[in-house]
């Protein structure tokens, strides 16, 4: 909050507000104290006691109203002179359409509104307006004990015109043309009537009637004549209106283009059309409103005269007088009684009808035709009882086949011989009907013939002598289907007695095939092919499946399937006949041998098998096969890649199979971090990516360390991930190495020098607390402590800083203090290991990172003469940078995670990075130019003091504050010690050698990875810190603190 | 052993729970048992003497699982309120309460060294977490598998888990490894054989599969009982010689490991059996059941 504050400048003293405001409430009272006061009003947002903003209405401003949000205008707020709202009370306003318009409109409407003069007004429509226009002024202006407008139907003012009484008297009605079409009875007689009904003069009548006058007729006014003849008065048509009667829109014509087609359309429609609108509207006219449940083609018919006839009928058109209900009525229904003969009233007979109905003779029956089928040859009913009887022979053993030949012999018997002989002819090949060519159960076939016969002969003669041809007198429906060989109704006893059926079932399906004469086709295919040829069941059925899909008649419930196949299998088994029968089709196009369209099937039913689990012709072991699938599918075991956390490994006392591998995506533990980490988690995929590209490069032949190839692909590796990620830092190893290998490297510098913005926060944070004896130092300096200069110190420091460096690249790198050579080798040897598959990724970086570690190692070993051989050095760098590179990739998420800082420790982590990135840059130019030690002391001091002067600015977060505080605190408890240039190098020896130490304690497995161990390592020490002070500090200042305490 | 020693008389009758015994758990040493159930309470029981020593009331919903450390101090324990507690069994108190599972936690086990304990939940998540520490937060969760996670086993080094979806994975701490083995069947209960070489999985089909664990390869099938939708408990005899599982009739089973037979079965319980637990060392055997008794079987 302190923090917080010291960005802003108040005026006035803050609101003091209650403590159980919410968080909402405080963040805009906070807003509303800090930001708005300063804010034009037209930036600033009204917000209510509970932080939102103020809506005042989608319509009515948004989220702004009046002038933003304030009573005023531009100009301020003007004051009113007041007026009192109890005089003037606030009007009711009227809205009218006008209100709505716009002038333009206003005045299309204006010059819109016809109206006859009252001059021409013959009819007194303009004048009743008037009247009752009138009549509600005064309504209005009288007091009334019926508040509002009186109905219009009770202010009825009669304004009627001379005319229109005179013509009222003379029998003229609203709606009806004056006209001379009195020529027929009933016309007179409705005369009459109204003559007797009115008390007026019917001679006047008469004279005017007789006189054909002009008739007065629009749309509405043709008066409908009960017969068919239109009538087409004498008169002039004033003005005809075409009533709308076609879908289109108004004023589109559809025969504009094309007139000839609007008369040809005319004569269509004319004949009903006409007819039916007139008497429509004619009717319509006098009786009833044009109003809702009266559908266009529905006639007014007795119903619906018949309501008002039997009181007074109520007119919708003022003017018109009430005239003799009863007799319109009456009327009516005399019309009724007109068109009653077959027509809808309204309607009239065509002439010549367009639509005949077709109606086909029903085909004529020969003479000499029966109704039921008999085969050509004679039953053999005579001449079989000569025939000596076949031996008794036993059923055969397969009940089917025993089935089979009771069906067929009874078939047989049935319908002759011949039947016999087409079957055998047709089965020839088929192994089932082998029995009727003198195969297996012929014996018994020509018994059983032998038997039915026998038994049909006695039917036959017990029918012929009970009733002569009962067949042919009564066919019943059972009978017929006997014959015809259908089903018998008796579901319920089939379904109970399966056996049976099933025999049953057989039976009637041969009597059916055999019915129905087969089509030619059917014939063809069983012939051609027999697709289930070694499973004989499935053959049959597959035929019956054929008779019924090609003879189409009398499906049977069960099609197809054997009674004990389950329902599944039916289904399967149809799909695969389908399959068949269109392999078949297919082959039959072409005619082709039946080798070639068999084949065809067997294809398909592959294909079908392939795309069934089981089918095809394994069709009948199915359950089995299923059974031993997936008794081979399972148990199916496999593998994958598990990480098992740390502690878990720790608690079951097992080494960490992972250990020193970069972790893996730390899990989002909220929201926030969720949002954080998605960008995170992108980049890891990108350095994976770099990662890989790594590898591409670099073969597992290449392994071996030479110098040159190396040198190449690691190149290759940098400017691959430079162009990945523009923004990714130089590594961490480049930015060190850059600092004093100017002369060596002349490639990673001049890359350094292209990219002097690409700093990881890493490298910096790791120059950082390299460079933390520096920075106390500058920052006692800062707090105006003494900090005493030593020339001999600083001249040191060159070299000092250097092997610093190196101390610390290595502590870093995490290599062992073991010697260089030693390490390689146990590198070599693993490389030569087959990598595992999993850890192929990081195979190659760890090779890298081994490289670099050795060779840094070697620095490491040498570096009080900084003059390496050069080679090696600059291979070390470039390796080193590759390797890094890489890993720096997997790094980012922490880093990146930093800059968002939600987590304390990292805020202040990110502060400082980035700002130890731009005081880094700064130093390496620096050093580039000079690698003096004053210089670069200068530069520490900027940095220290940026960075104090950011901590102190720009921690936004509050929680900087108290770590910050913090580490300041350490900093100048730290002070006293941290004197000497000396003794800072020491500290980080120490530190470094602490490091090592710490990660020497590791397993020789995970050596192979350096800085990811590193970074375990790292991680490990932050969950150690976290568990001692309850949050989780960061790693780097976790570490500096650490150190801090190993010193002390 | 013979099939004649199999525990098959009832030395004792445990009455005490209100309902449907969930599971019921011979202690490391096997002289006592701990049982839970549908009444929300843990109860410890002398199964040999029969008697009731002590309740453990806590759960807000049922208790699933219970499992007690080798040293009998600790206990720890799951169920619906989809909590694991870890008790203190002397006190009786709840040490701590691990929340995290997203619904139903079906299965705990410590570890060997009573410094973890490991659940299983509905949520399709295996979750460990640490009694050593203060942190209440899962130090681990493993969320590969497909559907609810029905039950463990630990050992020195691996973390075995059958699931719902049908598979038994083994998750090996030693070499970062899960290895899956798919039964095509839900599993139910897995249990290891006292040589830890083999896994018996019950399966939702009415079958107990005996797998060889470092192959994976199937080595027994085990049928005859009923298991199709309640959790079934099942385990090996102390010497490895016969497969014991209960049925969803109320019956037990006995099978030879070997040749997979039927060597026993009896109507132990009127209604499921929902867990069987064996003596370590003697022919004795506990089951539980829905109807609210724990019964001891001696030979």
């Amino acid at each position: 909050m302190d923090a917080d504050e010291e960005d802003f400048v108040f005026y006035g003293t803050p609101i003091e507000r209650e403590e159980e405001m919410t968080s909402r409430k405080k963040k805009a009272v906070a807003e509303a104290t800090g930001q708005m006061r300063a804010l034009p009003p037209w930036k600033q947002e009204v917000r209510d006691e509970e932080g939102r903003r103020r809506f005042h209405g989608a319509f009515t401003g948004g989220f702004s109203a009046g002038y933003y949000n304030t009573a005023g205008s531009k100009e301020g707020w003007t004051p009113r002179s007041f007026t009192s709202s109890r005089k003037n009370r606030a009007e009711v306003k009227q809205q009218s359409i006008f209100n709505f318009l716009d002038d333009d409109e206003k005045a299309e409407l204006e010059g819109r509104s016809l109206g006859t003069s009252l001059q021409f007004d013959t009819f007194g429509f303009t004048a009743a307006e008037l009247a009752r226009k009138q009549a509600e002024k005064e309504q209005q202006k009288r007091p009334s004990a019926i508040p509002g407008p009186v109905p219009d139907e009770i202010v009825l003012p009669a304004a009627n015109s001379i005319g229109v009484k005179l013509l009222l008297k003379m029998g003229w009605r609203h709606g009806h043309s004056i006209r001379d079409a009195h020529s027929n009875s009933l016309y007179d007689v409705r005369r009459e009537a109204r003559k007797a009904f009115l008390a007026f003069s019917s001679d006047d009548a008469k004279t005017s009637s007789d006189q054909s006058e002009p008739v007065i007729r629009d749309h509405e006014t043709t008066i409908e004549q009960p017969n068919d003849n239109i009538y087409s008065s004498q008169s002039t048509p004033v003005y005809v209106l075409h009533p709308k009667q076609d879908l289109h829109g108004l004023g589109y014509d559809p025969f504009k283009h094309a007139p000839e087609f609007r008369e040809k359309k005319r004569q269509r429609v004319s004949g009903r059309d006409i007819s039916m609108s007139e008497s429509l509207f004619a009717s319509r006219s006098g009786k009833v409103a044009p109003g809702f449940g009266i559908g266009a083609l529905e006639e007014l018919d007795v119903e619906d005269e018949d309501i008002y006839a039997s009181g007074y009928g109520f007119e919708e058109t003022y003017v018109e007088e009430v005239e003799e209900p009863s007799k319109m009525s009456r009327d009516h229904k005399q019309i009724m009684g007109k068109n009653e003969e077959g027509i809808l009233p309204g309607f009239k007979v065509a002439s010549k009808s367009d639509y005949q109905l077709e109606r086909f003779d029903p085909p004529v029956i020969p003479n000499d035709f029966k109704p039921h089928h008999k085969f050509a040859s004679p039953l053999e009913v005579e001449n079989k009882f000569t025939e000596p009887p076949p031996l008794e022979v036993p059923p055969p053993e397969d009940n089917n086949m025993k089935v089979l030949i009771e069906g067929f012999a009874t078939l047989v018997a049935r319908c002759g011989k011949l039947f016999e002989d087409l079957s055998k002819e047709k089965n020839k090949s088929n192994p089932l009907f082998c029995f009727l060519t003198g195969g297996k159960g012929h014996d018994y076939y020509a018994r059983k013939l032998w038997e039915e016969q026998q038994k049909r002969n006695d039917q036959k003669r017990q029918q012929m002598n009970l009733k002569p041809l009962p067949t042919e007198k009564k066919l019943t429906a059972e009978s017929r289907g006997k014959i015809l060989g259908e089903k018998p109704l008796e579901r319920s006893l089939r379904d109970s007695d399966s056996s049976v059926t099933s025999a049953d079932f057989l039976h009637l399906k041969i009597n059916l095939s055999d019915t129905f004469t087969k089509p030619a086709s059917l014939n063809e295919f069983l012939e051609a092919a027999k697709p289930f040829i070694d499973d004989p069941a499935k053959q049959e059925r597959f035929e019956l499946f054929l008779k019924e899909k090609y003879q189409g008649g009398l499906r049977s419930t069960d099609s197809g399937g054997s009674s004990t196949m389950s329902e599944a299998e039916r289904a399967r088994e149809r799909l695969d006949f389908e399959s068949a029968v269109e392999a078949i089709e297919k082959g039959g196009h072409s005619k082709g041998t039946n080798l070639s369209s068999s084949q065809q099937f067997l294809e398909l039913s592959t294909a079908t098998k392939l795309q069934f689990t089981s089918g095809g012709l394994e069709q009948v072991k199915s359950p089995q096969a299923e059974e031993l699938i997936t008794k081979k599918m399972y148990p199916k075991r496999e593998e994958f890649q598990w990480r098992p956390s740390p502690i878990l490994c720790k608690r079951f006392d097992i080494i960490d199979p992972y250990m020193g591998k970069p972790p893996p995506v730390p899990r989002p533990r909220s929201r926030m971090d969720t949002l954080i980490f998605t960008s995170d988690s992108v980049k890891t995929t990108k350095a994976e990516d770099t990662a890989t590209t790594n590898r591409d490069a670099l073969p597992l032949s290449q392994l071996e360390p030479e110098d040159k190839k190396f040198e190449i692909t690691s190149m290759e590796t940098v400017v691959d991930s430079n162009k990945e990620n523009i923004e990714r830092p130089v590594d961490l190893y480049k930015a060190i190495f850059s600092d004093d290998s100017d002369d060596e490297g002349e490639s990673s510098s001049a890359n350094q020098v292209e990219n002097p913005e690409k700093k990881t926060e890493v490298a910096n944070t790791t120059l950082n607390r390299l460079i933390a004896g520096d920075f106390l130092e500058s920052l006692g300096k800062e707090l105006g402590l003494e900090v005493p200069p030593d020339p001999v110190d600083s001249i040191n420091k060159a070299s000092t800083t250097a092997s610093q460096k190196e101390s610390l690249r290595a502590s870093t790198g995490c290599v062992k203090h073991q010697p260089a050579d030693v390490k390689s080798s146990s590198i070599l040897d693993d490389v030569n290991k087959p990598v595992r598959t999993q850890e192929a990724a990081y195979g190659n970086i760890s090779l890298l990172q081994i490289k670099t570690g050795s060779s840094s190692n070697g620095n490491n070993l040498d570096y009080a003469n900084p003059q390496n051989d050069g080679t090696q050095v600059n291979s070390t760098i470039q390796s080193g940078g590759n390797s890094s590179k890489v890993d720096l990739g997997k790094m980012d998420p922490d880093d990146k995670r930093v800059k968002t800082c939600f987590r304390q420790d990292q805020g202040w982590k990110s502060s400082e990075s980035s700002d130890d990135e731009r005081s880094r840059r700064h130093s390496s130019r620096h050093r580039s130019q000079n690698s003096s030690s004053s210089s670069e002391d200068e530069q520490v001091q900027k940095h220290s003091r940026r960075h104090w002067s950011r901590s102190s600015t720009s921690g936004s977060d509050s929680s900087d504050g108290p770590r910050y505080r913090d580490h300041s605190r350490s900093k100048v408890e730290k002070k006293g010690s941290s004197r000497g240039k000396s003794s800072s190098t020491n500290r980080n020896k120490k530190h470094s050698r602490h490091r090592t130490h710490r990660n020497g304690d590791s397993p020789s497995s995970s050596s192979r990875h350096g800085t990811e161990r590193r970074r375990h390592g790292e991680a490990k020490k932050e969950k150690r810190k976290s568990k001692d002070h309850g949050s989780s500090v960061s790693s780097k200042y976790g570490s500096h603190r650490k150190h801090r305490r190993d010193e002390r | 052993m013979s099939a004649s020693d199999l525990p098959r008389k009832e030395a004792n009758v445990l009455r005490g729970h209100e309902g449907a015994v969930l599971a019921a758990r011979f202690n490391g040493d096997g002289n006592y048992c701990l049982s839970c159930g549908k009444d929300r309470t843990i109860r410890l029981w002398n199964p040999h003497r029969g008697i009731h020593i002590k309740t453990y009331k806590s759960h807000g919903r049922e208790v699933r699982d219970v499992h007690v450390t080798p040293d009998n101090s600790k206990l720890c324990s799951c169920g619906g309120d989809r909590q694991v507690f870890y008790w203190d069994v002397s006190t009786g108190r709840v040490i701590r309460k691990f929340r995290g599972h997203d619904s139903e936690v079906n299965a705990v086990k410590f570890n060997e060294y009573a410094s973890v304990v490991v659940s299983a939940g509905y949520d399709r998540s295996v979750r460990t977490w640490d009694c050593r520490s203060h942190s209440t937060e899962p130090i681990q969760i493993i969320d590969t598998f497909l559907d609810s996670v029905m039950s463990i086993c630990l050992t020195k080094s691996e973390i075995l888990a059958g699931s719902v979806d049908g598979t038994v994975r083994t998750f090996d701490i030693r070499i970062g490894r899960e290895i899956s083995d798919d039964l095509g069947q839900p599993v139910n209960c897995i249990s290891m054989s006292n040589d830890g070489n083999c896994i018996l999985a019950s399966c939702l089909d009415s079958t107990l599969r005996l797998l060889d664990r470092t192959t994976g390869e199937l080595l027994q099938e085990y049928k005859g009982h009923i298991c199709k939708s309640y959790k079934l408990d099942c385990c090996l005899t102390n010497t490895d010689a016969h497969v014991t599982g209960g049925s969803e009739d109320g019956f037990i089973f006995f099978w030879d490991l070997v040749d997979a037979s039927v060597v026993s079965s009896f109507r132990a319980h009127s209604s499921v059996v929902t867990s069987v637990s064996y003596h370590p060392k003697d022919n004795c055997m506990i089951t539980s059941s829905v109807d609210g008794t724990i019964r001891v079987w001696k030979t």
